[in-house]
């Protein structure tokens, strides 16, 4: 007797649960046939797919396990790897470059990340406008994204420029005194903070496309009860655009935690005045290249791949009760 | 229309034939008459290829041929190009590199030794051979007693002044003449404030000296404290020595009435980071003096001819004291895997020995390393000031964690004219981060030599 007889008699004579029975699971003849049909087209999406499942297991899966033995040997990137145990993470928790890099990275994480939340959000709900020149909105509050950070670099070192820049005219006009954001270890962050709010056009887009998944007669039924702009956005606009906000969320956390470009290209790769701009990336990138301590970056690497993956668990976790999935039911 | 059969088809060849293209790109030329070569930088192209000229004009050269990448070494600061070379089997057989890195990239094996070819091709001993550069220079490529390549520029750091500015002031230029004088840290505080001038604003709008900015590193005023980083005696990282100590105080000192913030404020407006070379504060006349070397004659001679920028000495402590400088510079060494031929040795003597140097050093504007060049006075002539300079010169302690004691004496500096750190806490900070990295090299000595005189024969 088949499993699939099994099956059968337990449906018909016990009264169990009945399986849900597919064509596969037919007459022997039959299921060949479709078993055949079934392989091919799995060949096929794996042979369509399989530049994914190369690059996926060359550029990240390989060289995620690899960094993560490394992290337990003293490397150079040339020479044999030692093996070290576990002296490089006891190592990390004892180096005040660390300590002060992620300091940084959180100081930034902490402020960019809602911040950027929020420019994104206000970016989508301009971009939503019921207007004629709508595209045009779109194009503009989007371009900035395209420009590459370090460009954006370049020219916020030029934008923030103590005496000429246009910041610190801006401030002259209303009478303040010339700041000088690049030359203080607090200010380089918020400079690049300020500047990480160029690129929000990227989660914009993604706000938009939940902004226009939000169906218009629940607007329609909402001003008929007599909500107002604000209500409908509260009540209705925000909760079905939480699925959306957890995304971006997790990416800009994620983003957050590895930014370093800008702080490269500002700080010419020092990282000063004093450390301010030292992110946790840029010192992991010192330790690997600068210094050759491969096996010492892997392991800040994987102490960063750890923290990225608690805090999108921590977040997915939190978001059961913040995010509601039921825009389609809406 | 394409079908799906040809569509996979196609795009399949497609796939094999640019894997197969881009395996192939960088393979290595072979042959012992082929050198591959990473230049001294896209900026420098006509040096590399004066000498490769005069080199295939020789017997040894004429069948040479020398594949030139502009690949330039990045100081301290990034050896993946490198690594990933070496371990790809793409690597150059010739690599123009900032001698500071020599010994670390020696200590992860990414450097072959020259001594077996020294033996093999040359008729006299190592140390004969080696003797015909200056001494700090091979020190500086000198890893557990083996040579790892051949010395090629260097340079001496100095104070660079606009007369202009200082007569503008009342100056006693006699001060500044290093014929006649050599500057004290009173004195030249004493110019520095007479120099810097705000505006209505309070903002600095020109300026007189501090010692944080250019080759103001906390190395060039060590060497003229006393600070030493290794003690080659008990092995240890000394980065915590009162000497240390007196070289942030510095910084404190000076930052106390000139603000770390004021300055870079300063800077930042007339001599931004990554500004192009004419927009340097000294060309503005905004800037009086600044500590710098040799490299900048070039510049000052292009885009600033009529002003009178002139050389003195780097700031002493007291009347009398001895000056000091500190010598970096490049080399051209060998890396792990190259195909070491007697071709190779014959194109390295040749762009490291008298006869490359004496084409390449003028145009440079840095000096010779080659002592028969230097005697010969194969360079500049504005840089005669640091000719003398040389025989009392150093370079910097040649030690396998040097990228690592540039990084954090360089990020305490800033700490400390900031004020977020004491000196002490900057020194004690500093031999924390070194110590256990330099731990890994117990009993690791440089070179008896360093740190002594070297002598240049008189012409």
């Amino acid at each position: 007797m088949s499993a699939t007889d099994v099956d059968g008699a337990r449906a018909a004579g016990t009264g169990a649960p009945a399986r849900s029975t597919t064509p596969l699971a037919g007459a022997s003849g039959e299921k060949r046939r479709m078993s055949l049909t079934h392989k091919r087209n799995l060949r096929l999406g794996l042979l369509f797919i399989s530049p994914w499942i190369i690059g996926v297991a060359v550029f990240i899966v390989y060289p995620v396990t690899y960094s993560i033995g490394l992290s337990f040997t003293r490397y150079s990137g040339m020479a044999t790897p030692t093996w070290v145990g576990v002296q490089n993470y006891i190592t990390a928790f004892s180096d005040p470059l660390v300590a002060k890099a992620t300091g940084n990275t959180l100081f930034y994480a902490i402020i960019a990340v809602p911040l950027g939340l929020v420019v994104a959000l206000t970016l989508a709900i301009a971009m939503n406008q019921n207007v004629r020149e709508v595209a045009w909105y779109r194009t503009i509050f989007y371009a900035p994204s395209l420009i590459p950070a370090f460009a954006m670099s370049f020219i916020f070192i030029v934008f923030l420029n103590p005496q000429f820049g246009v910041f610190n005219q801006v401030i002259g006009l209303f009478g303040g005194s010339n700041v000088n954001l690049l030359g203080d270890p607090t200010g380089v962050k918020i400079a690049i903070i300020l500047m990480a709010q160029f690129g929000a056009g990227n989660a914009a887009l993604i706000f938009l496309a939940g902004l226009r998944n939000v169906p218009k007669t629940v607007y329609e039924a909402a001003r008929v009860d007599g909500a107002g702009p604000i209500r409908q956005f509260f009540s209705i606009t925000f909760p079905l655009l939480t699925p959306v906000l957890l995304f971006n969320l997790i990416t800009g956390v994620s983003g957050a935690l590895q930014v370093f470009t800008e702080a490269f290209v500002i700080t010419n790769g020092s990282g000063d005045p004093d450390g301010g701009a030292l992110f946790y990336m840029m010192y992991l990138y010192k330790t690997a290249f600068g210094f050759a301590e491969l096996g010492y970056a892997s392991a800040l690497a994987v102490l960063l791949f750890l923290t990225g993956l608690a805090l999108a668990l921590l977040i997915f976790w939190l978001s059961r009760r913040f995010v509601n999935y039921d825009v389609d039911a809406a | 229309m394409i079908d799906r059969r040809r569509f996979l088809g196609g795009a399949g060849l497609a796939a094999a034939a640019t894997l197969g293209a881009t395996s192939c790109a960088r393979s290595r030329a072979t042959g012992d008459n082929v050198i591959r070569y990473w230049g001294m930088g896209a900026a420098d192209t006509d040096k590399d290829q004066a000498v490769l000229d005069a080199f295939k004009a020789t017997d040894a050269g004429k069948d040479v041929q020398v594949i030139i990448d502009q690949v330039p070494s990045s100081g301290a600061a990034d050896n993946s190009q490198i690594i990933t070379a070496v371990r790809g089997g793409t690597a150059p057989d010739l690599w123009w590199m900032d001698r500071f890195n020599a010994v670390q990239n020696a200590s992860i094996g990414l450097l072959e030794p020259i001594d077996g070819l020294i033996e093999e091709y040359e008729d006299v001993s190592v140390e004969e051979f080696k003797s015909q550069w200056i001494q700090f220079a091979v020190d500086e490529l000198t890893y557990d007693g083996q040579t790892y390549g051949l010395p090629t520029a260097t340079d001496a750091r100095g104070l660079l002044y606009n007369e202009n500015i200082l007569k503008d002031v009342g100056i006693d230029l006699d001060m500044f003449d290093p014929t006649q004088h050599v500057i004290t840290w009173d004195e030249l505080r004493e110019v520095a404030r007479q120099v810097t001038h705000e505006d209505s604003r309070g903002n600095y709008d020109r300026f007189g000296f501090v010692p944080w900015v250019d080759q103001g590193t906390p190395y060039t005023w060590a060497f003229g404290l006393g600070a030493e980083v290794y003690d080659n005696e008990t092995s240890k990282i000394t980065l915590d020595s009162p000497e240390w100590k007196a070289v942030f105080e510095l910084y404190a000192d000076w930052a106390e009435e000139f603000p770390y913030s004021k300055v870079d404020a300063f800077y930042a407006t007339y001599q931004p980071p990554n500004a192009p070379p004419t927009q340097n504060a000294l060309f503005s006349e905004r800037l009086a003096i600044t500590p710098t070397g040799p490299w900048q004659i070039q510049g000052n001679e292009k885009y600033a001819p009529d002003l009178p920028l002139k050389w003195t000495w780097l700031p002493v402590q007291k009347d009398g004291d001895p000056t000091y400088t500190w010598s970096g510079g490049q080399s051209l060494v060998i890396p792990k895997g190259a195909n070491m031929t007697k071709t190779l040795w014959e194109f390295l003597k040749f762009f490291a020995g008298y006869p490359g140097q004496s084409i390449y050093q003028p145009m440079l504007g840095n000096l010779p390393t080659n002592l028969q060049a230097i005697v010969e006075k194969k360079y500049n002539p504005g840089a005669e000031l640091f000719r003398e300079m040389l025989p009392n010169s150093t370079s910097r302690p040649p030690l396998p964690v040097g990228s690592a004691v540039w990084d954090t004496t360089d990020r305490a500096k800033s700490s400390v004219a900031l004020g977020s750190k004491t000196p002490q806490e900057a020194i004690e900070e500093n031999q924390a981060l070194i110590a256990p990295k330099m731990a890994l090299f117990p009993d690791f000595k440089m070179p008896e030599t360093y740190g002594k005189p070297s002598p240049i024969p008189e012409a």
